[in-house]
Order: structure tokens, then sequence, then C-alpha cells
């Protein structure tokens, strides 16, 4: 059974509209103009239970309207989702206690006066965690977050970063089964990244949890993620592996060759030139051509190195945000 | 029921907490809520000098004003145009816990302030506060806080269709100002129209309590007042789930 399971799945949001200027502004008052907004287009996807899911996409692709559906604060326009067996926006008891939603933008929502021990003693209270296990989890939770010396301190006197960890910690001291996080390494420092990275990692790893993860930096979807769905306009453009993204999306391979007499004339006859240098070069071929490619330039130069790589993850969605999927 | 109120004196702290950060700002909110009470003392006194119970009555309104006070238009309605209101969807129990242990914690604040200026006032205006009255005096004063709280949360959830829900909150503040005792006390409206400001919510939401503890209400009229606060608050109530279930469905279809 899936712990997420996503069918025909639409949003359609109506925003107000007028055109510019004080006329317009005062003729809204009477008569509004809406504009219909499909923020998702019949989505369906799945996944299963303890997977970690990078859900990408452009600004505006639809990807926290998605996660607002599945966590239940939006109610679609129409189709159907199944969280852990809960259709997610009857926001039923059960079903909020076994889910957790981080945002990196706002990790921790209430009052920045309480410190972050009293703030997680009220998650206990809120969530009904028995003292045993709130011990065991906090502590495990510590030991991958290094609450330690946080945990006294106010909200409102952390940094970003620890205002991340703490998110971290308040959000699965209950243990949800399923992660929504959204932005989770927004702002942060490199330690700090890679802190959340790892953490994420392990937790998933340790406790089985299902995680849908959205994020701009390829390196979080790389780093924590196999499976990719990628949302574009509000539709899915792409659902499978990581390793197969490039390969469907990026109709060129990277090819480097490295030469020994340093020259070449030329490299643009081999394909378009990525980067350069004395006796190295980086070229973007296309799939098909480069059997050929290869072949032509391992006969006509003097070549000590070659490599054909898949493109960075990158490169290739900065060209899918650009100029969507062919 | 149980998990119910341990939630509440768990929001009702951290609120407590979280108030205490600008509790300058609560000395400045208790004295605005302060002045109608003590501008009605002063101008009834002088109306009608000599004419007793006015002193009391009006000492008790500034308690009840205090006890009662209603912010939602800026914790509720504020939190629905930042967007905080989606956090409070994502938890596990009531919606309203947040809001109500807010208001709660607001009141104690108001009531922490305002008691240096209520001791004065005894003291000053000569207070003559029966015991028995002020006990029955207690529990319209429970019933009228918890009406205005949820009338005050009803209008205030009109954030969730306009931009104008502190105008909203505001007209409803100006009601009770009105019609609630504040600016006259309802045992001076003309014959005409005592009972129809005995009848509306407004009374039973500030001038009732305090009404019985100046001692100004006869058994009966004191039975008629419960009456009325029983039933605005079972339709008040009714309303603002209805407003609410209504509320949340736009919310969730429109966007958090």
């Amino acid at each position: 059974m899936s712990a997420i399971s996503v069918r025909d799945l639409s949003m359609t949001y109506r925003a107000p509209v007028r055109e510019g200027g004080l006329r317009a502004a005062v003729a809204s008052l009477v008569r509004r103009r809406y504009r219909e907004i499909r923020a998702v287009r019949e989505i369906s996807f799945e996944v299963g239970p303890g997977e970690v899911v990078g859900f990408i996409g452009p600004n505006g692709a639809g990807k926290t309207t998605t996660l607002k559906m599945l966590s239940g604060i939006l109610h679609p326009t129409d189709g159907e989702a199944r969280v852990l067996g809960f259709v997610p926006w009857r926001r039923e008891r059960e079903y909020l206690r076994r889910i957790a939603m981080i945002r990196g933008s706002q990790p921790i929502g209430g009052p920045p006066e309480l410190t972050v021990m009293d703030s997680l003693r009220f998650q206990q209270l809120i969530y009904e965690v028995q003292d045993e296990e709130f011990k065991r989890n906090l502590s495990e939770l510590d030991e991958m977050l290094d609450l330690g010396s946080l945990l006294e301190r106010q909200i409102r006197a952390l940094s970003l970063g620890e205002r991340m960890r703490s998110g971290l910690a308040l959000a699965l001291v209950y243990r949800p089964r399923v992660l929504f996080l959204d932005e989770p390494t927004i702002g942060l420092d490199v330690s700090a990244v890679q802190m959340i990275r790892s953490f994420v990692a392990t937790y998933s790893r340790e406790t089985e949890a299902t995680v849908l993860l959205t994020s701009h930096y390829m390196a979080d979807v790389e780093t924590l993620c196999r499976r990719i769905v990628l949302i574009d306009h509000g539709c899915i453009a792409y659902d499978g592996d990581l390793m197969g993204l490039s390969a469907t999306l990026s109709p060129y391979k990277l090819v480097r060759v490295a030469v020994s007499d340093g020259a070449c004339g030329d490299w643009s006859r081999y394909g378009e030139v990525v980067e350069s240098e004395p006796g190295r070069v980086s070229l973007r071929v296309g799939r098909q051509d480069v059997p050929a490619v290869t072949a032509r330039v391992l006969a006509e130069l003097s070549v000590v190195d070659l490599a054909v790589e898949e493109p960075p993850l990158e490169s290739v969605m900065d060209r899918v945000y650009r100029e969507g999927v062919a | 029921m149980r998990r119910l109120m341990r939630l509440l004196s768990a929001y009702v702290w951290r609120q407590f907490l979280e108030v205490m950060a600008w509790r300058e700002f609560v000395v400045t909110l208790t004295i605005n809520q302060a002045i109608t009470p003590l501008l009605g003392l002063a101008v009834w006194s002088a109306a009608l000098p000599g004419r007793s119970g006015i002193s009391t009555y009006y000492v008790a309104l500034l308690v009840v004003q205090l006890m009662t006070v209603s912010y939602e238009h800026h914790t509720l309605s504020n939190g629905i145009y930042a967007g905080e209101f989606s956090n409070d969807l994502l938890k596990p129990h009531a919606t309203v816990l947040p809001t109500l242990g807010m208001n709660v914690a607001m009141r104690i604040w108001h009531l922490l302030v305002g008691i240096p200026l209520i001791a004065a006032l005894v003291l000053v205006v000569g207070v003559s506060l029966d015991a028995r009255h002020s006990l029955l005096a207690v529990p319209a004063l429970v019933l009228a806080a918890a009406l205005r709280f949820v009338f005050t949360y009803a209008l205030a959830l009109s954030a969730l269709w306009t931009q104008q829900a502190h105008w909203v909150v505001g007209f409803g503040e100006t009601l009770i100002f009105l019609l609630g005792g504040s600016a006259a006390p309802i045992t001076l409206f003309p014959e005409g129209v005592r009972p129809l400001g005995a009848a509306l919510p407004f009374r039973a939401m500030l001038g009732f309590p305090a009404e019985i503890a100046s001692g100004s209400l006869s058994g009966a009229e004191v039975l008629a007042g419960y009456g009325w606060q029983v039933l605005w608050l079972g339709a008040l109530t009714a309303t603002a789930a209805v407003v609410w279930r209504s509320g949340v469905r736009r919310y969730t279809a429109v966007g958090g």
C-alpha cells in the first residue's frame, strides 16, 4: 500500500485582477474581475512507505500548493488523494498526528519568547507523546541535530540555521510517519545545509518515514532522493529515478576531452564548447551524436583522457525551468 | 474535555509568556480599555449627583471590561492575513484553541495591570460592594467573557472573506460601547428602549454583570438577564460555528 496516493488532483484559484491606475482601482470596488489560475492540473503519483522523493519544479509550478493539499491545508478543486489511508483535507486528528509539514521559510511557529525546550514540551502535550518516548526521541534528535546548546535558549535569539534545527526537532519529536519538507535548506550556510541533509537522510532511513521534499537546491535532491517528481505549469513532467532525469530531459551529454599536445584548432567542429583551457575541453554533444563524435576525436587527436557524462542536474534543471519541458 | 482543558491551559501559559515580552504595550492597551468606563463614571456622576450605585456600577464595569477584552481582529484576523492560520490548521486539536488561549492570557494581563487602578478607584470614589451581589455577578462575568469572545471571534473570521476584518470588529465594538452599558447604563435608557437594550446581546457581554454587582437589579431581572446570556451564548456559538465551517471551506479553497 502506498504512503501517498494522488489521482487526478487539481487546484484552481480565482484571483482578483484589475488594470493599473486610480480609475481601475475605484472601478474594482464596484465590479471585481477574476481570473482562474490552474495551479495544479490533474496530477497523479504514488509514494511508497519509507521513500524519499524530490518534488521539484520552477517557482509557481504548483509544488507548495500540492504539499498544502496533501497536508490538509487546502481543499482541491478536483481529484483524490490519500496519505496513510486518510483524506488529507478532512484534517482528522489521527491524520494530523502522523504528519509534519516543515517550511524552510518559517521553521518554527509560536511564541518566540519560549525556549526550545518549552516548545518541545508543548509539542509533547499536543501530540500526546508519553514521557519515556519523548525522552528517547529527544535524545536521538539531539544526537543527530546537536541540540544540546539550543534547548535552553529562547527561539527569538536563534540564528536561521539553529531555528531550522530546532524546527526539525519540534516537528519530529512526535515521530510523524510522513514529512512534507518545503525548501528545508533555504537561506542556510554550507555547514547547516550539510547537517540538515545528513539529518533528513538518517531520519528517513532509521524511522522509515516517507518524505516528500521540495527544494530549489539540486544538491539537496541529489543527496537525498533517488526518485524525482518534476512538476511544471501544474502538470507532472517527469516521474522517475534521478539518473534517468537528465537522460529524459536533456538531449545532450557532456564530452570531456584532454589532449597531449595541448592544442586543437577548432573544437566547435566536434560539438558546442562549454568550457575550454589549453589541452582540455568540455563539449555539449547531442545524445545520438556521442558515438560518432567520440570516434572522431579518438581518431583525429592524441587523446590522453576522454569521459562522457550526463550534464550536471543543476544545468539540466536550469534549462528546463527557463525553456520548459520539451 | 480534560484534554481540551489541558491544552487550553498550555496555550494560555504560552501566550502569557509571549505577551510578557511586550508588557509595556499591555499597559497602553489597559489604559485604552479603562478610558470609556472612567469617562462614563465622570459624566454620569456629574449628571446624576448623589445617585446611589453609579460609582459602584462603573468600577464594576471597568473590571468587566478588563476581563472581557477581545482582540481577535489582531490575533486571529492578522494571522489569517499573514498565512499563520495554516499552522493552526495542521495542529491535531480544535483550531480555536490558540486564539482562545491568547484571549484568556490577554485578559489576565489586563486584570493584572488594571488592579492598581481598580484599587485606587475603590478608595477614591467610594464603592459599596455587597458580597452577595458580587458573588451573584461572578457567573454573569464568566458568561459575558465567553459571549464577548464568541462574538468577536465570529466577526474576526470575516478576515476569511474580506480585508476589512478590523472595520467589522471595530463596528461590533462600537455597538458594545453604545448598547452594552458603557456609554450609559441600560437602567438609564429611556423607558421605551430599555427592554430592547436589556434583551440585546451587548448588555449580556458587558453591562449585565456590573448591574448585578452594583445591586441595581431585582431578583427577577437577574434571572431574566441570565436567561438572555445563555440564549445569546447558544445563538452566537452556533453562528460562529457556521461562519467557521464556511470560512475554512473558503480558506482551503482559495489558498493559505
